[in-house]
């Protein structure tokens, strides 16, 4: 049996090891109250120009379907009936910050700045927009956000989000679902949903979630593992193996041949095949065979298996490994 | 039972403030559809309870009238109005609840059989439960739980139960069932579809007869019985209980069953490669999947923890599949069986093996707030996949044996002493470091550096194809009379090679005592790779609305028995946005990949050939192409090629006007890939995109989109031709055994003619459109969603007639395959209209219409039984799934939805 690669444990070692210092050290650093966790701490005073807070009645008073909406969130839930600490309690103004200043001229657009609003009409940054929201959602899949591509982007929290209203089942997202959520931008992903294959998103058993943390992730694409394979075993465990006999690019990739999101080629395949396989495969035998409509059914020619039906895969069916000891060119 | 007390109903949005907020603790009441199994989106799959009929919960819901005011996202779209508030009952226990219970009856072609109508729903005449919500709230508790499902009794249900304690614990139990139906017009040949043994039916003779006319009719005559559907069943059932410890600790542990049963249209050949007799037998599927998930978060604003486990259990219940195949297979040469004809009667797969995999995960962030607010991130994850499978012998017939080979005591094909082990016993190791170091020099730009290091390394004894208990009778065919003896390799002797599809083949070295041959497969591979990546990233923002990023990064990934050792890629990427264009914002990207390698050896895969075990022959006139050549090297693994990528993206969002917003985007990505003559040449992805949404009012909303998509792949190859023997003298010189791989493998020498070089482009293009309204009429509601999707794939080659196509040829070759085109458009309409303040019925209609053309299915429907050699000759293959299929459906139906 081959050993773990002593550099590799080697630098997972030294990486454990940075994180037991860190958290050593973390031990004698005294927690400060605008510091805990959790909004533990109620925001800085001098949010919202030094305002006060004036308690949530004062908020509905004049906001009232806005309060009504958000009775039903998960937000008002928590802050209402289970609230964890001082910041919690104030409910609307936990997010929105204290509001004494915002009510000596409310309709004003001289006195946005007296309130944080997360809207592009009221204009708070969106810098401070996400730190309010970050000062509680933190941890979790929230420790990969400052580094993700939609950070990077400037986008908002709320720019997905909509706590003030439960429209989605999950998640408090500016629309009903995950995928339409996501789809505002990502355009041309709902594009390729709707291609000839694709995942079940828009028959409503899959969401984008399901393989990306549009929070973040130490990935490029921001997907819910450490590796594509790795992401892909998450539901296609029989293609884990490992296999007796491997097929490199397989091994490797599975984005190697294909596409995730969707196709107009069965099996979600980037090139139809034979083609396809014929990226790679260069031999001295049907490999490097010109396949032509001349050879289908029908087409005039000697026909020729590979470009009919399952193509290379009517034969090489154990494509993505075989465990069959004669299995070498995944034929059983 | 004694009833409970009278129940009060208010509305959520009226009565006192206390009892508003009371009633509001009612998490959704009306919130019909798409519950989620994992509230954490970075953990675990399954975030949706839905089915197609749900997955639109608009035309579902009312709205919430008094909900006015229209405002945007800070990027400038419009936020979606609430649905209306539910109606909550509360009863003097001082529970509440609320909840609605939608049924109906469908009719029309609602039960349609076509595979692509299907592919991931079930939808059928008759009466159908379209989805239930129940929620239950004891506010003094603040306990709640929430009930949720749909399609009832179909393979597309769903049911979501949650309950706990707000911001305290919560349990989700969760079961949900997907169908995926692979075709509809599949002709079987075999009784037995979804097990593991697949037996002919009447009519059929295993093994075939003495009349291979009679067989291909026979065949035929049962391939004319009606089609039948492939599909599988994806059943998933799991609980996952979440825990609030304390305002910086947090846990969550879930386990969740998923089931896979069915059959999928598959493979399977005979004889050696390319072989003969291909028939699509169907893959029998009956998987579990058991995933087990735990993990603890620690927040505490200066640091933040995540632990986590998973272990993963994959069972498949049938290890094997054994078919009975219906023709009479010749033995290959140099094989022999007993009884020498019609022994074939059967094969036997080796179907994907159950399997472990395990994963443990730290994350660690660390804030160093005075420290140019920085903050230190730290992941390690290590992990494993493995599976021990025990293997099945060569051969399940017994009597087998090979021409020069003599079998010592336990050495028979057909049993596992004729296998090197007798268990795959493979693992895989996994294992990741993270580091990434952020900072703040100034208020407006913030700096990071990031290091990745992530390994798959495959720890597996590699499989040694060869038969210990085996030696050959005349080991060396140049001395004179029988020397009895094995090779040796790897510490192993014995007879190197395989028997290939169930003994019709072989392949096996020096076993027809001939010539022998320098790719015959003798050991596994254990691929692995390890990746390095380092970055730096800058991101300065320029005021309140513009910000500017760059990034820089390499990644180095060393790959184990791969053509190349290591590539490395270099990214620069630079980005723009501006959310202060007027009513708009602007976001731009751009980013340049380079990626470059160590040389390209296609000879890297020798050690695991024969011509590790017997050199190159060097005497005149020897063939040594099996030795020589690999591959074309002039032909690059797309995945391991030089490549220069570009990707620009432009997204633009804008308010025409306060109830209009537009967003537009647009991306291009070309790939060059310079170094490789043949392979993938290039790519090109172009993507435009337009979307529209106008809310004038809150009775009123319209959307529109418009999507064109174009991706371009090149690919160039050399029709191989010739061998190549030591001495042929060549344009590229006289061959020796020192150059004749470099001669054997160049572009322009005797096996690969520059004559036969072709060259394909595969060009994609798409169009998707889609409107979609909700009108308030009175009372009513009214839904509208029309969706218009045409794709098309044209591939068009070029060649040398003489050359990668004979002049016969050529005439039906022509210049393209005929286009691949799928054209989809489906209109729903739903007429919502209130009863009473509790009942209200709603009138849906669907029509949806799909035409697909597929020349990989071209004249296969009517005639499934392909005789490329006659109606006497074995068929050249016989797919028995007739391919995807056109339909159209119109179904229409009415249901009622009770709220309570």
């Amino acid at each position: 049996m081959k050993k773990p690669s002593p550099r590799a444990l080697a630098q997972l070692g030294v990486t454990a090891g940075v994180i037991a210092s860190m958290a050593l050290v973390t031990g004698t650093v005294p927690r400060t109250e605008a510091a805990a966790g959790s909004g533990a701490g109620l925001p800085a005073a001098s949010l919202n120009g030094g305002a006060t807070y004036v308690g949530e009645a004062v908020c509905i008073a004049c906001h009232k379907p806005q309060g009504d909406q958000f009775m039903h969130t998960a937000h008002a839930a928590a802050f209402r009936l289970n609230p964890r600490n001082d910041a919690q309690k104030l409910s609307c103004e936990a997010c929105h910050g204290p509001g004494s200043n915002h009510l000596k001229d409310p309709s004003s657009p001289a006195n946005r700045g007296a309130l944080i609003g997360f809207t592009r009409e009221w204009g708070t940054p969106v810098a401070q927009q996400n730190a309010m929201c970050l000062s509680c959602h933190q941890g979790g899949q929230h420790m990969f956000w400052s580094g993700s591509a939609h950070a990077m982007a400037n986008l908002a929290c709320s720019d997905c989000h909509n706590p003030m209203a439960k429209i989605s089942a999950t998640g408090l997202l500016k629309k009903p679902t995950i995928n339409e959520t996501c789809y505002t931008c990502h355009q041309q992903q709902r594009a390729e949903f709707a291609k000839r294959s694709h995942m079940p998103l828009p028959e409503g058993k899959m969401s984008c979630v399901d393989c990306h943390s549009p929070h973040g992730s130490t990935t490029r694409a921001a997907i819910k593992a450490d590796t594509v394979n790795e992401l892909c075993y998450n539901c296609h465990a029989e293609k884990r193996g490992p296999f007796l006999w491997e097929h490199a690019p397989v091994r490797d990739n599975c984005l190697n041949c294909h596409s995730p999101h969707g196709s107009n080629h069965d099996k979600l395949l980037t090139v139809a095949r034979p083609f396809s396989c014929q990226e790679c495969h260069g031999n001295t035998n049907h490999q490097t065979t010109l396949f032509n409509a001349g050879q289908m059914v029908g087409g005039g020619a000697a026909i020729n298996s590979r470009v009919i039906g399952r193509s290379c895969q009517n034969c090489h069916s154990q494509i993505h490994g075989s465990n069959h000891p004669a299995g070498a060119r995944f034929q059983r | 039972m004694k009833s409970t007390l009278p129940l009060s109903v208010v509305s959520s949005r009226g009565g006192s403030r206390p009892a508003a907020w009371l009633a509001g603790l009612v998490l959704a009441g009306t919130s019909v559809v798409l519950a989620s199994p994992h509230a954490d989106s970075a953990v675990g799959v399954g975030t949706v309870l839905g089915n197609a009929l749900t997955a639109n919960p608009a035309p579902l819901r009312g709205y919430d009238a008094a909900w006015v005011t229209t405002k945007h996202t800070p990027s400038g779209q419009l936020f979606s109005q609430p649905f209306a508030l539910p109606d909550v009952r509360k009863a003097a226990s001082g529970w509440e609840y609320s909840g609605q219970i939608e049924f109906g009856v469908l009719g029309g072609d609602a039960d349609e059989e076509n595979a692509r109508f299907r592919m991931y729903q079930d939808i059928d005449q008759g009466a159908f439960l379209n989805n239930f919500s129940l929620n239950l709230q004891k506010p003094s508790d603040a306990f709640g739980v929430e009930l949720t499902g749909g399609a009832a009794g179909r393979r597309d249900q769903y049911y979501g139960l949650e309950l706990g304690r707000h911001n305290a614990w919560k349990v989700k139990l969760f079961f949900s069932e997907t169908p995926h139906v692979f075709t509809d017009r599949y002709r079987s040949l075999w009784n037995g579809v979804g097990t593991g043994t697949l037996t002919l039916v009447p009519g059929l003779t295993p093994g075939g007869t003495t009349s291979t006319a009679a067989d291909n009719a026979a065949v035929a005559a049962a391939a004319a019985n009606p089609p039948t559907t492939l599909a599988l069943t994806r059943k998933r059932w799991g609980v996952r209980t979440d825990l609030t410890l304390s305002s910086a600790w947090k846990a969550y542990v879930s386990y969740a069953l998923e089931e896979r049963k069915g059959a999928r249209p598959f493979g399977a050949i005979w004889g050696n490669n390319p072989g003969n007799g291909q028939i699509e037998i169907p893959e029998s599927i009956d998987y579990d999947t058991h995933d087990l998930l735990a993990g603890l978060m620690y927040a505490d604003g200066l640091n933040a923890l995540n632990l986590r486990f998973q272990a993963s259990r994959f069972e498949n219940n049938l290890d094997t599949q054994t078919f009975q195949e219906p023709y009479r297979i010749a033995p290959a040469a140099g094989v022999t069986t007993v009884p020498a004809t019609g022994a074939f009667t059967q094969a036997r797969f080796d179907l994907t093996p159950s399997n472990d995999a395990y994963n443990v995960r730290a994350e660690y962030t660390r804030s160093l707030p005075d420290f140019h607010k920085s903050y230190l991130t730290a992941v390690v994850s290590a992990g494993s996949w493995r599976q021990d499978d025990a293997l099945l012998p060569w051969t399940a017939l017994p009597g087998l044996s090979l021409a020069n080979v003599v079998l010592q005591a336990n050495g028979a094909w057909d049993t596992v002493g004729s296998l090197s082990r007798r268990t795959a016993n493979m693992k895989i190791d996994t294992r990741l470091a993270d580091l990434t170091f952020s900072a703040n020099p100034t208020n407006a730009l913030n700096l990071k550096a990031k290091a990745r290091i992530h390994e798959t390394d495959n720890a597996s004894d590699p499989f040694l194809a060869v038969n210990p208990n085996a030696v050959y009778l005349d080991a060396d065919a140049a001395t004179a009379g029988n020397q009895t003896r094995g090779l040796t390799f790897d510490g192993v002797t014995g007879v190197w090679g395989r028997l290939i599809n169930d003994g019709s083949g072989q392949n096996v070295l020096l076993g027809q005592n001939s010539t022998p041959a320098g790719n015959i497969p003798i050991k596994s591979a254990p691929y692995g790779s390890k990746q390095a990546r380092f970055g730096l990233t800058a991101d300065y923002r320029a005021g309140k609305n513009v910000g500017l990023n760059a990034a820089l990064e390499r990644e180095k990934i060393d790959r184990d028995y791969r053509e190349r050792d290591h590539t490395t890629e270099d990214r620069l990427k630079l980005g723009y946005s501006h959310r202060g264009l007027g009513d708009a914002t602007l976001r731009a990207s751009w980013e340049f990949a380079r990626r470059r390698g160590d040389d390209y050896a296609i000879r890297s895969w020798n050690e695991f050939f024969s011509s590790a075990l017997i050199p190159m022959p060097t005497t005149p006139g020897s063939n040594v192409t099996s030795w020589a050549v690999r591959a074309n090297s002039a032909l690059h693994g797309p995945d391991l090629a030089d490549r220069d990528q570009h990707t620009v993206n432009v997204r633009l969002n804008t308010m025409l006007r306060p109830s209009l917003d537009a967003g537009i985007s647009a991306q291009e990505r070309w790939a060059d890939y310079p170094g490789t003559d043949y392979g993938r040449t290039a790519q090109r992805q172009r993507s435009a995109n337009l979307d529209l949404n106008y809310q004038p009012s809150t009775r009123r909303s319209i959307f529109g989109f418009y999507s064109y998509q174009l991706g371009r792949n090149r690919q160039a190859s050399i029709a191989a031709g010739g061998n190549i023997t030591i001495g042929q003298v060549t344009g590229l010189g006289t061959v020796t055994p020192d150059n004749a791989a470099a001669i054997g493998t160049s572009p322009g020498g005797p096996v690969f003619p520059l004559a036969s070089a072709w060259t394909n482009t595969a060009t994609d293009r798409n169009h998707v459109a889609g409107i979609g309204l909700r009108e308030e009429i009175g009372r009513t509601t009214l839904n509208l969603d029309y969706n218009y999707t045409i794709g098309h794939t044209r591939i068009a080659y070029t060649y040398t007639v003489g050359g990668a196509v004979n002049a016969a040829n050529a005439v039906f070759a022509g210049s393209r395959m005929p286009d691949l085109a799928f054209q989809s458009d489906y209109l729903n309409a739903s007429l919502r209209i209130p009863l009473t303040d509790r009942l209200s019925a709603r009138l849906v209609y669907r029509y949806q219409k799909e035409t697909i053309r597929d020349w990989h299915y071209r004249n296969i429907e009517g005639a499934p039984l392909v005789l490329g050699g006659g109606a006497a000759s074995l068929p050249t293959v016989v797919i028995l799934d007739g391919g995807p299929q056109d339909y159209r459906v119109n179904w229409y139906g009415v249901t009622l939805q009770l709220k309570f």
